[in-house]
């Protein structure tokens, strides 16, 4: 069942393999707000999931190919899933909890992204086929 | 749209702070040599690319005696420091 104001809303759309391309994706995940009504203080959430998967295939992934986003409300859920093409298997689900201090004292550079992406989700999955990387993310919106 | 500029004795930040924006704030950061206070109430959005270049700024003040202090940060910029557990490092606890 779709909250009130909500609407069933099913976009994909691919982006360049750069950081650049960010503006893009969140021009993106607006339309796609707006498309499904969505209650805007879901926008935060969803553009930090978004980002930190789209910035990690860019940075660590090795692919000719184009990132696909694909953006969907069904019920009072939103399940976003990137895709990444002609890449090694990473699974996301695996890497261990980052410890803000250790974070700090070592002076780290990554991990920090997936470790919100953890506490925003309601549920993370990650698939693997056909040299092709998929990471699906469902976030519960609020009444 | 991102902005970070110095305003009489503050850094200012406003906008978003995205990976693709993270480099801008790097390079004005890394000009900060002593302790400073940085208003955040116009910074709408931030990323573990914004936390980041902000966590190796203070890590190289404080190297230095000094601190980079966060204020008046928006609730949902201060949540992703609290998930990041990185309030108290700022002072924002």
């Amino acid at each position: 069942m779709v909250p009130a104001g909500g609407r069933e809303v099913d976009l994909e759309r691919t982006f360049p393999r750069n950081l650049a391309a960010l503006e893009a994706v969140f021009a993106f995940t607006a339309e796609f707000l707006a498309a499904s009504g969505a209650p805007a203080g879901a926008a935060f959430d969803i553009d930090l999931i978004v980002e930190e998967l789209f910035t990690d295939f860019v940075k660590y992934n090795r692919s000719a190919h184009d990132i696909g986003v694909r953006l969907r409300r069904a019920g009072g859920a939103v399940e976003m899933t990137l895709t990444d093409r002609d890449v090694e298997r990473f699974d996301v689900t695996g890497v261990p909890e980052v410890d803000p201090e250790r974070y700090v004292a070592e002076r780290r550079v990554g991990g920090l992204g997936l470790h919100l992406v953890r506490k925003l989700a309601d549920r993370v999955e990650y698939r693997y086929e056909d040299r092709t990387s998929r990471i699906v993310v469902v976030k519960r919106l609020e009444a | 749209m991102f902005d970070i500029r110095f305003e009489a004795d503050r850094l200012v930040l406003r906008g978003r702070l995205d990976a693709s924006q993270a480099a801008r704030a790097d390079e004005l950061l890394q000009r900060v040599e002593t302790s400073v206070a940085a208003d955040l109430a116009g910074l709408d959005y931030i990323s573990s690319a914004g936390i980041g270049v902000l966590v190796k700024a203070q890590m190289r003040l404080q190297d230095a005696g000094h601190a980079l202090r966060l204020e008046n940060a928006q609730p949902r910029v201060r949540a992703v420091f609290h998930y990041s557990g990185l309030e108290g490092l700022f002072g924002m606890a």
